[in-house]
């Protein structure tokens, strides 16, 4: 709730919540170059405002209208606009200054190798045991009981006989990376990602971990990392929301909305979501009815009714912007339009995906949406599997490979269309999950019925681009792939390093609420892992 | 505590208050009225021209510390001659020579990490200033305390002025003078060859007072009849009608509650736990303003209503809950003093931060909180004055002896209630201990039977497995009764052997219920009274870090302004009283009708709502950095004839709306808007566009739908399917949105009955620029942004009012088309359509409903689709948005 900037500067006045002016001489060149294309950016929207006023109103109107009307669109063009009015002092008064949030752009700590990110969210704890870290030591006790303590969620269906793997491992890519049968597609880009087998959270059940993925800590109402990302970065366009969310047609995951909730963050930095039904996005799309020809037919009754209602009211600004923001608000809604429609893609887009086979075509879908969302410069997209998709506490014999069937081909497509697009480089995918799962059975109720627990102290996900190592395997848990046991990574290193990649010390990344200084990491024993980073 | 680093002397606390419009307006005014003398031929002297620029830059190393760098003191032109310890700082009749400048042109001062360089034209005046021979006003003071020295240039400001009731000028065209406002007006404008612009026409003027003074459009009946009244009485009584409407409340309340910082949660922690009991304040201001409570016993009523009434605040009267319920304004800032998330210290100091903060900024309108860590940059406030104002609150809020929010309310049970409450209690637990007796009895019986059906030679046995605790059970025992389940009968499970038995007492359990339910309900206050046992030290905190305690201080108003009010020292304990006294003796201080900013800043807040900006535009900041009146007299005469009156508010809503200054139309003339594009002038009417609430609320008026109940505990907020924040009742599983549960029309209540919870902003009210309580607002801003063209477009708020709308029209005048029409713009603008717009929208309707019909399922109605769509392109019109 700080909501003000607390400085008798002015320099920075207009700087906004970014993470503030580059450290290093050699990277300030860069972020001045970016500082400028915002303000070209903006300057472009208020080009846009403009062409609706009379061209020889007096300045000092022309200032009454940018200091009532223009706050919303951004203090950046503010200022610039004010400097070439001659009306903002070199250095003035202390800045009493209410901090303005917007999605513009801003400079981070350092060059950042990483310009947006997908997260692909695998609700429910993925078999790690399945797909990812194989554990020939399990083959060996198989059905026999486990020799060691497990960490068991549900004690009254725990059975601590070991479960091997029914499922094949073999090395793939030139990596000779190690996965399952299960994600046969994954392997093809087994050189283009990393893969982490040493993830760890410590919290035993769903939400908790979820919570400690996506925000940083167990308990409800803290900002998720995508509305870090905006707050902290801003995003490369301001047609689009700077985050968004696509969630699964069937339920929305566990904890529902506050998977992409902005906290105590300001919400222009909650997520938006793309809804799998008409209206795709709330507030930016029409209702079905009203789409196309009728909404048109009711803007231009509305201009025609404005304009007569401005013919009496010579001069007055705020009407003339009134006017021209709807213009501005049809152009974000066909925007929208454009980045939501798959059928602009080619044929053999479409086939890689796996959108014209049943299995994949939700998901295939999501990830094109998600590719074409970041290639319009949205910052953060996140694609979500339905309520506990992974999670196998029974029957996962036949569940678990159907859930791969669901994800493995348009994940790996996704890694393989941003790579040939040339976005790999500067785009972070993720996939994984908020935990893994038990090597021994749960619900020993024959063969047909068994399953997993869940398990958040060793499991697996991956990552690839947006400078993350290609073709490699980062840490191991134990013999029984029940711990974490080298090179762990938690959910505090993993945001570290995300925002790391993106230019910023996760330390620096403040944001100020009563008497408090608040981070994504917040204050946890994390580091940057750089074992993950390309050099 | 405080992050001086980030601060650089400013508290580090939350920013100072200033909403964007200030703010901006600082930014544009500033550099002209800040360096006045720049402009003036007048020979530029020390205090008047200088000292400001040494103050804001250099002062705080450099006289007003304790610690005065460099030994040098730049406070006195004297000091500045005599210099530090490398010499003299200036050589009159030489800039050339004068190392202070060299140092200041070179960059050097103020030291960058220190702060801003002073800016080109800032050195060039003290440059003029030193070879002009550093002039002073007037000879210098013999001898000089340390700290802040309060100037003669201080103490001249126009807002310590003590309010003196000027005379009411002649203007040339007294004909227009319906009343003084429009001399003090006219007199301006005609100064700068301007007048008045036309009287409005009355459906402009209805509007514009129902906007002004309810909220809410007028519906076309009363437009209709205001519009044949001819009498010339017809405006007043008007405006009398819509004063003793319940709605005015509602409306003027909401412009107390920005002020008081108003909200239904605690905020601080992520949880933003809520406060179930605001609301009863909420209720207070509404209702005070209904009751056209007199402004000064608002003020004391809610700065000290506790200390008017007898501790210990048991078996209230009516009387004494209102007072008890008026302190709600000192506990309205954020509070996370119950959560273990923060550190006591740091969140305890907050609370009485933000709540000076809302005391000094609505009733003082000044930036009182800059002096926290040091002394004011700008006004002449010392760090010492925040700390007895501080004072003045800490008998009530010492952070030492802290009670949480829970532990501030006050019950409103009577010891009757308590009596009545226990009484049933008892007759409740005697019921249940009966039914206690009974399954025991139960349970007892049924094991007996099981057990006779044990074979002989384990009954025994059974008998003894069964009687030991479950605990010291052996393991043959356990084995024994694992043999024969049946023996295991228990509380929950007896209904599986003797359903008649389980019968009885489920029943003998609900008329327990039954009993407890009879309670007279507890309702609570939230309200701050006195911690007792001994009243708190106040120190003045070095740098405001509560861990840095330096003098102790006394409780006083502000320093400044004792020439005008006499003494501002309030007494530390009032013997006659069982409180301190301290609130109430400061509140009664404030309302004296002495004290030059309390009126000041009330009748200006009541202008900028009527008029659209403020005298002073800066109605948070009537301090140096603030805008200056644009009328000085008038906001002189406006506080004066308040006072007057009796701080009578609804005289002042009278005089103000009676004046031919109100009642004009909106400026079209374009010398107007040459000479004066801002219209500081008032030659004609500004444009205003409806503030959030008023917006919903007009919305849900026109479309039928309001709900007009007042008062109670909030309209929840929720997050919908995809996490907006609509009204709602909050349904999870799993944390996902469950089904929707149906609120039966208070969902249509007014806006300031909704829920205002910090972490939970309604979507609708969010985006036309409803405030943050950060720790309240003194000023809205209006933006105009494309999310809210979408919003309008496209929310789901105002499509399901479009259909609630059009629904109405259908009910009210049929299917004809012409009539839906002419009923739309009456509804929604108060006129008729012009010939053009009738045929327009009709060929609209026409048009969307073909259009419509090609795409309908089954379930739609294409008419009542176009019809909807025509109400909405109305709702998003400028027409509507806007008042004249």
């Amino acid at each position: 709730m700080g909501g003000r900037m607390h400085s008798h500067e002015s320099g920075n006045a207009v700087a906004g919540p970014g993470v503030g002016p580059s450290k290093t001489s050699a990277s300030s060149f860069e972020a001045s170059q970016e500082g400028r294309n915002t303000i070209i950016l903006k300057w472009n929207e208020f080009e846009f405002l403009m062409q609706y006023f009379d061209s020889d109103i007096t300045r000092s109107s022309r200032r009454h209208f940018l200091a009532s009307n223009a706050m919303g669109l951004g203090g950046v063009a503010l200022a610039w606009l004010l400097k070439q009015d001659g009306a903002l002092a070199e250095t003035g008064p202390p800045e009493l200054e209410p901090q303005v949030f917007d999605t513009l752009p801003k400079q981070p700590h350092h060059e950042p190798r990483a310009k947006a990110m997908i997260s692909l969210w695998m609700q429910g704890g993925p078999s790690h045991h399945d797909m990812f870290d194989p554990k020939p030591l399990l083959k060996k006790y198989d059905g026999k009981p486990f020799p060691g303590e497990i960490k068991y969620d549900n004690a009254a269906q725990a059975s601590s006989k070991v479960l091997a793997s029914p499922w094949k491992f073999s090395p793939r890519g030139e990596c000779g990376m190690e996965l399952s049968e299960l994600v046969p597609h994954l392997g093809e880009v087994a050189d283009d990602i990393t893969l982490i087998r040493s993830m760890h959270t410590g919290v035993n059940n769903h939400g908790q971990s979820i919570r400690a993925l996506n925000t940083g800590r167990i308990l409800a109402g803290r900002p998720t990392l995508g509305s870090w990302l905006v707050y902290g970065l801003g995003s490369e366009t301001q047609s689009l929301p700077a985050y968004l969310a696509l969630v699964d047609p069937g339920q929305l995951p566990v904890l529902g909305v506050e998977n992409w909730s902005n906290g105590w963050l300001p919400a222009i930095f909650q997520g938006t979501v793309v809804r799998p039904k008409e209206p795709r996005i709330l507030n930016l799309d029409a209702p079905a009815h009203l789409q196309g020809a009728p909404q048109k037919r009711a803007l231009d009754l509305l201009r025609r009714i404005n304009e007569r209602h401005l013919d009496q009211r010579p001069g007055q600004l705020d009407l003339q912007a009134r006017i021209a923001s709807y213009e501005l608000a049809a152009r974000m809604q066909s925007a929208a339009k454009v980045a939501l429609d798959i059928s602009q893609e080619s044929k053999a887009v479409h086939e890689l995906y796996g959108i014209n086979e049943p299995a994949t075509r939700d998901f295939g879908t999501r990830c094109l949406i998600a590719r074409r969302l970041v290639e319009r410069g949205v910052r953060f997209v996140q694609v979500f599997t339905q309520n506990q998709f992974w999670d196998h506490h029974g029957a996962i014999i036949s569940k678990l490979p159907s859930a791969c069937k669901k994800v493995d081909k348009p994940s790996a497509a996704l890694v393989k269309d941003l790579k040939s697009r040339g976005l790999l480089d500067s785009t972070i995918v993720h996939w994984g999950g908020e935990m893994g799962r038990l090597p021994v059975i749960q619900n020993d109720a024959g063969r047909a019925k068994v399953g997993r627990d869940h398990n958040t102290y060793g499991f697996s996900m991956w990552v690839a681009g947006g400078g993350f190592k290609r073709g490699c395997v980062h840490g191991a848990t134990d013999e029984f792939g029940h711990h974490a046991a080298e090179g762990k990574v938690s959910h505090s290193d993993y945001h570290a390093t995300v925002l790391h990649l993106f230019g910023i010390d996760h330390a620096e990344l403040t944001y100020k609420r009563n008497t408090q200084e608040l981070t994504l990491t917040d204050g946890q024993d994390c580091r940057v892992v750089t074992e993950l980073l390309e050099t | 505590m405080s992050d001086v680093k980030n601060c650089y002397g400013l508290p580090a606390q939350d920013g100072l208050i200033m909403p964007r419009a200030t703010l901006l307006l600082l930014t544009l005014l500033l550099p002209a009225s800040f360096v006045a003398a720049a402009e003036a031929d007048a020979p530029l002297t020390f205090e008047k021209h200088i000292r400001p620029i040494f103050k804001e830059k250099c002062f705080h190393c450099h006289g007003e510390d304790e610690e005065i760098r460099g030994s040098l003191d730049l406070r006195l032109r004297r000091f500045l001659v005599q210099g530090g310890y490398s010499g003299a700082a200036i050589v009159p009749g030489n800039s050339q020579e004068s190392y202070l400048l060299q140092r200041m042109r070179d960059g050097e001062m103020p030291p960058p990490e220190a702060g801003q360089p002073v800016p080109k034209e800032q050195l060039d005046l003290i440059a003029r200033w030193i070879d002009a021979g550093a002039p002073t006003e007037r000879p210098e003071p013999e001898k000089l305390a340390p700290g802040m020295l309060i100037t003669e240039e201080d103490r001249n400001f126009w807002s310590f002025q003590p309010v003196r009731r000027p005379e009411v000028p002649v203007v040339k065209q007294q004909d227009l003078v319906e009343n003084p406002v429009d001399a003090f007006i006219l007199r301006k404008l005609e100064a700068n060859g301007l007048s008045f612009s036309p009287p409005a026409d009355r459906r402009t003027l209805i509007r514009r007072a129902y906007f002004d003074l309810v909220g809410l459009p007028p519906s076309p009946e009363d437009v209709e009849r205001f519009e044949q009244d001819d009498s010339p009485e017809a405006w007043s009584q008007l405006i009398d009608r819509l004063l003793d409407s319940p709605r005015y409340g509602e409306r003027w309340g909401q412009h107390w509650l920005d002020v008081a910082g108003y909200t239904d949660s605690e905020g601080v922690t992520n949880a933003d736990t809520e406060r179930k009991w605001a609301w009863k304040y909420r209720d207070y201001v509404i209702r005070s303003f209904n009751a056209n409570k007199p402004f000064d016993q608002f003020v004391r009523e809610q700065l000290a209503g506790d200390e008017m009434v007898q501790p210990p605040y048991k078996n209230l009267s009516p009387e004494d809950i209102e007072k008890l319920t008026a302190t709600g304004f000192l506990r309205t800032a954020p509070d996370g003093t119950a959560s273990k998330a923060v550190e006591a210290g740091v969140a305890r100091n907050q609370v009485i931060g933000d709540t000076v903060e809302i005391v000094t900024s609505s009733l003082l309108g000044m930036t009182v909180k800059c002096a926290q860590c040091h002394e004011h940059r700008y006004d002449p406030i010392p760090q010492a004055d925040y700390y007895r104002i501080r004072a003045i609150f800490e008998p009530a809020l010492d952070w030492k002896k802290w009670r949480t929010p829970s532990q501030r309310l006050i019950s409103l049970y009577t010891d009757a209630d308590r009596q009545q409450a226990a009484a049933l209690e008892q007759e409740a637990k005697e019921v249940l201990a009966e039914r206690s007796k009974k399954q025991s009895e139960f349970i007892e019986k049924v094991f007996q039977e099981e057990l006779a059906k044990v074979p002989e030679t384990e009954r025994e046995a059974a008998k003894n497995a069964r009687e030991t605790p479950a605990k010291k059970r052996t393991a043959e025992q356990k084995k024994l009764l694992r043999k024969y389940p049946s023996l295991n009968v228990s509380a929950g499970s007896l209904y599986l052997y003797d359903r008649k038995a389980a019968d009885e007492l489920k029943a003998m359990a609900e008329k327990a219920a039954e009993i407890r339910a009879k309670k007279p309900k507890e309702e609570f206050i939230r309200a701050l009274t006195e911690v007792p046992g001994g009243i708190p030290e106040t120190f003045l905190f070095d740098r405001g870090d509560f861990e840095q305690p330096k003098e102790s201080v006394e409780p006083a108003g502000l320093t400044i302004l004792e020439e005008v009010t006499g003494d501002a020292a309030i007494p530390k304990d009032n013997p006659d009283l069982p409180t301190t006294g301290r609130r109430l003796e400061y509140a009664r201080y404030l309302t004296s009708g002495k004290h030059p900013l309390v009126a000041r800043v009330f009748v200006n807040r009541v202008w900028m709502h009527h008029f659209g900006q403020g005298l002073v535009p800066t109605a948070g900041d009537f301090g140096r950095l603030g805008t200056p009146p644009t009328h000085p007299k008038l906001l002189d005469w406006l506080a004066a004839e308040f006072v007057r009156s009796g701080w009578d508010v609804k005289q002042l809503h009278r005089l103000l709306m009676k004046s031919a200054t109100y009642q004009q139309a909106l400026r079209t003339e374009s010398a107007h808007q040459e000479i004066d594009p801002d219209n500081n002038l008032y030659g004609g009417a500004r444009l205003k566009r409806l503030e959030a609430e008023v917006l919903r609320d007009a919305i849900l008026a026109v479309s039928g739908k309001i709900n007009d109940k007042p008062f109670g505990p909030p309209i929840p907020v929720m997050a919908d399917r995809v996490g907006q924040w609509v009204i709602g009742i909050e349904n999870l599983n799993a944390g996902r949105p469950g089904p929707v549960i149906p609120m039966h029309g208070k969902e249509f209540r007014r806006s300031i009955y909704v829920q205002v919870r910090r972490s939970r902003p309604l979507a609708v009210l969010d985006t036309f620029d409803r405030p943050k309580m950060e720790p309240n607002c003194e000023q809205r801003t209006s933006s105009t942004v494309a999310t809210q063209s979408l919003m309008l477009m496209n929310g789901k708020f105002v499509l399901s009012q479009s259909l609630h709308m059009a629904d109405r029209l259908v009910a009210e005048v049929g299917d004809d088309s012409a009539a839906q029409v002419r009923r739309a713009w009456n509804l929604v603008f108060s006129r008729k359509p012009t010939p053009s717009e009738l045929e327009d929208a009709q060929a609209f309707l026409t048009a969307q409903t073909e259009d419509l019909k090609a795409r309908a399922g089954k379930k739609d109605d294409p008419a009542r689709q176009a019809l909807a769509s025509l109400c909405q392109v109305l709702f998003s019109s400028n027409e509507f948005l806007y008042v004249d």
